[in-house]
């Protein structure tokens, strides 16, 4: 769109000068004077809110004219004098009565010429705050609206309906009007009761920002302003960028422009445009009138109110009974009652009729539904026990793995008291030293995470997952068991695989007890030999395949069949339960497992799971 | 002359941290990421030591150590493990090893080892240094002396020597003298003792057939 940052947003009006022709019963001519592209939406709104306003008087009939100077995307300097020229000529026999002057180099433009281009008309003035670092100040006989942000009500209505967030993010252009509406977001966080830590993303470019964005933790607060230009100067159009924001964030957007709704946001104190426009058509007709500006009523503030996305709320789990009394709820699905009364009421009569078959059914399900879960709590009991023991065999490597970041931070910490006690101490080193400490110390942390998300005890949770993080995962865990055994480990994966719905604990465990299973397999063979290849393809449309793959021996033909079986073990000192409980955690996830020796030697174990169906589109 | 530490350890971040702390105390510290790479790269002419992982990649510390065995003059190699358990400290030992330490190692200890290995390749070199300066004197020696010494240290008389020879006792008696002279030394048991720690003895009863 326009370069014109807070232009749209901006609207306010203010004052007039001089004394206009009184014509009661004649045409009143009112020029718009835009500094922007006026074909922004948000101007068109207004604009046309100001028009019906002015126009149900009936009694008076009004001629609009449209000039933009459009001084975002030009330089003034280059273009006054033809402006000047063309304006002067088109208006010398037209006499204006009312100038509406919108954003402040329209109004710094009527300040320097409006006299002489328009003699005799009043200036309606229409700002926004941020251009005027919040304190609008105009001369007491001017009228006017002006519009502000309500960053303080908008982050009060966040907190009711997420008490205590853990940060808020600010996000914001770098035009100057952008700046200057972020600094205000600033001062006003800064004297309300906020004691989360807040951050400005002012200007990011829209990669960057996303980026940002999708990092932040669901209980953090994001309040997006407008971005109509990245510190680049790249444009944008607002609306694009929060659309692509609330897309990809976890945390809940919220906005303070109602023309937000439906673009993401969750819900804000937002300003109407349609409000704005009524408000300027009242100052236009105080300004026709003749009459001077009321001081208490020269300067319109545009009144903002509590409104909200009912799709948005859901999204991100937020309660919308949490809102303030009278605030407005969009999108929400009327109900069916509602719409559809009698032929519900016709409907419920034959479900009347239906009910004892459903009942029994109904009963039937939940009897089955008890089953399946006892299975799956079984199971995953089972599993769990059998994660422990897989864990029991890569305890020593886990040792060597946990050993060595211990190790290295050991002899930093060594290093550091000799160079602290050093004359002078060698305190540069020092520091260097301590970020050495720091990562080794991050590094063996995430081996426990891994190990412990491994052996938590949990119930069987399905949710969307990315099979090749997974993998990864447990590559990394492998990684000194692998080193141990002198076994080569490659993980061939393919990229852009739609997700999977499964248990992650669970999926893990399988690729785990086939990867050791592998590694077990090639115990005796030449250390050059041992290669272990986990593979992740798109078996179809509808099913990922993962496959473990060592350079054994291979399995003997008449186990192959069995060797899913409990008890069944090839391994000398094995119970024979890892590849039953394999087999059972993938049938649980609707998937299935096989086993076949590779041509080129080795066994190879393949398991499908389906895609998640919201990854498919 | 600084002594050298070469620290052979696929862990980068272990590695780096021991290498920065052996440096704060004043060693040179060379770095490999692998035994491939410090049996290709390896300056092993400084005196110093070796502190080896045991288990890496492709060759393993031991198998590594099992090479170095073989080799001249090798510098003494202390072992560090990622998990300590006998049997692997046992092979470690068995193969020569110099000591042993478990990561996480106590930084007093680790320096201690360090500096005990590198003293002891200091005094074996000086050992080394001297035996060199001996072994060159032996080889001022002309062939006929040569001779003499070999029959003197297995304590043949004068006479028997001047037998067996096909000379005069008076000439070996001459001969005698100037190989003592040449080799520095006061007395028949230094002269022994000399013979002795150069492993002249023993070796061959016939001197015609010695080198020298």
């Amino acid at each position: 769109m326009v370069s014109a940052a807070g232009a749209l947003a901006m609207s306010a009006v203010l004052g007039i000068v001089a004394a206009p022709a009184s014509a009661a019963e004649q045409e009143a001519r009112v020029l718009i004077l835009n500094t922007a592209d006026t074909s922004l939406p948000g101007h068109r709104v207004v604009e046309n809110a100001m028009r019906a306003s002015l126009d149900s008087d009936t009694t008076r009939q009004v001629a609009y004219f449209f000039e933009s100077i459009d001084a975002y995307r030009f330089s003034m300097e280059a273009l006054e004098p033809e402006l000047l020229a063309l304006f002067s000529k088109k208006y010398r026999a037209l006499p204006i009565d009312v100038v509406v002057a919108v954003s402040r180099p329209a109004i710094e433009f009527f300040e320097r010429y409006g006299k002489q281009l328009w003699p005799g008309a009043r200036v309606v003035y229409n700002v926004f705050s941020a251009e005027y670092g919040g304190r609008v100040a105009l001369p007491p006989n001017l009228g006017g609206v002006v519009s502000y942000q309500d960053v303080a009500g908008t982050i009060a209505l966040a907190r009711r309906l997420r008490p205590n967030p853990r940060r808020i993010v600010v996000v914001s252009g770098a035009s100057e009007v952008e700046r200057s509406a972020a600094q205000l977001a600033a001062d006003a966080l800064s004297t309300s009761a906020n004691q989360a830590p807040v951050e400005f993303l002012s200007g990011l470019p829209l990669q960057e920002l996303l980026a940002r964005v999708a990092d932040e933790p669901a209980d953090a607060i994001i309040i997006y302003l407008t971005q109509y230009r990245d510190r680049d100067g790249r444009p944008y159009t607002p609306r694009e960028v929060l659309r692509a924001i609330s897309k990809i964030s976890v945390a809940p957007v919220y906005g303070t422009y109602e023309t937000y709704l439906g673009f993401g946001v969750a819900a804000g104190q937002m300003e109407s445009y349609e409000e704005e426009g009524r408000l300027i058509a009242e100052q236009v007709l105080t300004a026709l009138a003749g009459g001077p500006f009321d001081p208490s009523h020269a300067l319109l503030k545009t009144p903002n109110r509590c409104i909200a996305d009912a799709r948005a709320l859901q999204r991100w789990s937020l309660d919308e009974r949490r809102l303030p009394d009278g605030c407005e709820i969009r999108f929400a699905e009327r109900s069916l009652w509602r719409r559809y009364a009698w032929q519900i009421a016709a409907a419920l009569a034959i479900i009347a009729a239906q009910t004892m078959l459903i009942v029994t059914l109904l009963t039937q399900r939940r009897r089955r539904r008890v089953a399946e879960a006892e299975v799956r709590k079984g199971l995953s009991e089972v599993a769990h026990m059998n994660r422990r023991v897989s864990m029991g065999e890569l305890s020593a490597s886990i040792a060597h793995e946990l050993n060595q970041p211990l190790g290295a931070i050991r002899n930093n910490a060594g290093a550091a008291e000799i160079l602290i006690k050093a004359q002078p101490p060698r305190l540069e080193e020092v520091a260097e030293i301590l970020a050495d400490i720091k990562r080794d110390d991050q590094r063996a942390s995430d081996i426990i995470t891994r190990i412990r998300s491994l052996l938590r005890k949990s119930d069987f949770q399905v949710r969307e997952m990315d099979l090749n993080e997974a993998i990864e995962q447990i590559v990394k865990l492998l990684a000194g068991e692998a080193s141990a055994r002198g076994v080569f480990i490659q993980a061939e994966l393919a990229p852009g695989l739609p997700k999977v719905s499964a248990d992650n604990v669970q999926l893990q465990q399988v690729i785990l007890n086939l990867a050791l299973n592998g590694m077990e397999a090639m115990h005796d063979l030449r250390a050059d030999r041992r290669l272990l290849t986990i593979r992740s393809r798109r078996a179809n449309d509808r099913e990922a395949e993962i496959s473990v793959a060592d350079s054994g021996a291979g399995i003997a033909e008449e186990s192959i069949r069995s060797i899913f079986d409990p008890f069944v073990t090839t391994k000398p000192g094995g119970m024979g339960m890892g590849l039953a409980i394999s087999r059972t955690i993938i049938e649980a996830h609707r998937g299935g497992i096989r086993a076949e020796n590779s041509p080129e030697g080795g066994a190879v174990f393949h398991f499908t799971l389906p895609f998640a169906s919201d990854s498919l589109s | 002359m600084t002594a050298t530490v070469h620290v052979v350890d696929d862990d980068a971040s272990w590695r780096k941290s021991v290498a920065r702390l052996l440096s704060t105390v004043g060693h040179r510290v060379v770095q490999y990421e692998s035994a491939a790479q410090f049996l290709e790269t390896a300056e092993l002419d400084a005196p110093g030591c070796i502190l080896l992982d045991m288990r890496m990649p492709d060759i393993t510390g031991l198998q590594l150590q099992q090479r170095l065995a073989g080799m001249q003059h090798a510098l003494p190699t202390v072992f560090v493990s990622g998990h300590g358990d006998i049997p692997t400290s046992v092979l470690a030992m068995k193969a020569g090893a110099e000591n042993f330490l478990t990561k996480p190692v106590d930084t007093e200890e680790l320096l201690r080892v360090v500096q005990e290995a590198i003293t002891r390749d200091r005094e074996a070199r000086a050992v080394r240094r001297h035996l060199d300066v001996l072994r060159s004197r032996v080889h001022g020696l002309t062939p006929t002396e040569r001779k003499v010494f070999a029959l003197v240290v297995r304590g043949k008389l004068n006479k028997q020597i001047a037998d067996e020879l096909g000379s005069t006792e008076r000439t070996i008696k001459w001969h005698r003298h100037n190989l003592m002279e040449k080799l520095q030394v006061q007395s028949l048991a230094e002269l022994v003792s000399l013979a002795e720690r150069l492993g002249l003895l023993g070796e061959d009863d016939h001197p015609n057939s010695r080198s020298g």
